[in-house]
């Protein structure tokens, strides 16, 4: 489940060590979360091999968060659909590259730009984030300013409908990209996942979560947004 | 919270408000009463539903014969305690529910008047892309590998 990494770090005096910490704790959570390595911790949590009190703290804090968002999108964000293993990649992105943000900045980075599988974290901007068309690989449709915060995109146009809507078991199919801005890249890409799986009614939903702002732009290539996006000029 | 409330019995019926608020760091308080218990798996509230009553869907003590209910052990996380408690069928686990979460409000607020928009296709200065870029072919297409491949 490799994604592609940027990192761009505008400080001076940051060693270069903070930069392999950061690698070196997303592929941590690879070994440890991925439900493709039949030897991780969700692996072995889902074949029953883990007791309940043996869970590590990073995976107890992951499975409530998959259970938050299950029960604030009624069902349609799922990491445990049926007929299927539990599988909280969703929720793990956003948290583990939040993480790996917090981790960055522990090492005395104050002016970064991460962006993991196109999820940002930035800090210290402004930093201007571009929004990918749904439909053109080589286009924007908005560009954003963030400061410190987070930016995340679910949509249809490079794994086809990978994201089911847990309520009907069938995929997501009412929304071309929803764009989430929040403070922490695990609200924001929780949030935009969820919102994708819920489809259109997702937008409402995602918008009426604090401290989040959304661009979405629907089936019918409408284009809707929150009054507070903070649109670049 | 005092606001949100209603609007969260109407909305979400059955089911807990999700106290946890990623940017707040508060410490945990957690009360007693303020840990509803979550539904069990097979309840199955529409968001539009609004008969059921918070408080209805009390208990989740798994039915199924085999089933057996494991209490993990109370883990503090960077956003405060957390406890779950796994329902196994057999040794395969069926539910996973949070019996303590960090004791952040549920943060749902009123749903903005949203603006609607005609869709752009545009190129600007840019510092990174947000968009789905998983795959490493959709990287290698991306605007965000050729700021990469400027940068570099």
């Amino acid at each position: 489940m490799g994604f592609p990494v940027s990192l761009r770090i505008d400080d001076e005096d940051v060693p270069e060590a903070a930069a392999d910490g950061l690698f070196a704790w997303l592929r941590e959570v690879d070994a440890r979360f991925s439900p493709f390595k039949p030897d991780s911790e969700v692996s072995r949590l889902d074949r029953g091999e883990l007791a309940a009190d043996g869970l590590s703290a990073d995976l107890v804090e992951v499975l409530g968060l998959c259970e938050e968002y299950r029960v604030a999108t009624g069902g349609a964000f799922d990491a445990r659909l049926p007929g299927r293993g539990l599988d909280p990649c969703a929720v793990v992105k956003g948290w583990s590259v939040q993480r790996a943000a917090e981790l960055l900045a522990a090492s005395g980075a104050t002016r970064f730009c991460l962006n993991a599988g196109g999820d940002v974290v930035t800090a210290g901007g402004p930093w201007r984030v571009g929004v990918r068309h749904p439909e053109r690989a080589d286009r924007l449709c908005t560009v954003l300013e963030i400061t410190d915060g987070a930016v995340a995109t679910s949509a249809r146009y490079e794994r086809g409908d990978h994201i089911v809507d847990g309520r009907t078991g069938r995929p997501a199919t009412g929304l071309l990209s929803v764009t989430v801005v929040a403070r922490s890249l695990t609200e924001a890409d929780a949030t935009a996942t969820a919102a994708f799986a819920m489809g259109a009614e997702g937008i409402e939903w995602a918008a009426a979560r604090e401290g989040c702002e959304v661009f979405a732009v629907d089936a019918e290539h409408r284009v809707v947004r929150t009054p507070g996006l903070p649109v670049a000029t | 919270m005092k606001r949100a409330l209603p609007v969260f019995v109407l909305t979400i019926a059955g089911l807990i408000p999700v106290w946890r608020y990623a940017p707040s760091t508060g410490t945990t308080t957690t009360e007693a009463a303020e840990i509803a218990p979550t539904p069990s798996s097979t309840t199955s509230s529409s968001p539009s539903s609004s008969s059921a009553s918070p408080s209805a869907s009390s208990s989740s003590s798994a039915s199924a014969a085999a089933s057996q209910v494991v209490k993990g052990s109370t883990v503090n996380t960077s956003k405060g305690a957390v406890q779950v408690e796994v329902t196994f069928e057999g040794d395969k686990i069926s539910y996973v529910r949070m019996l303590q979460q960090p004791n952040h409000p549920q943060t749902t607020a009123a749903v903005p008047k949203l603006i609607e928009e005609t869709l752009q296709a545009q190129s600007a200065d840019i510092d990174t892309v947000s968009g789905a870029t998983i795959t490493s072919e959709g990287y290698i297409q991306s605007l965000q590998a050729a700021i990469d491949a400027k940068g570099a």
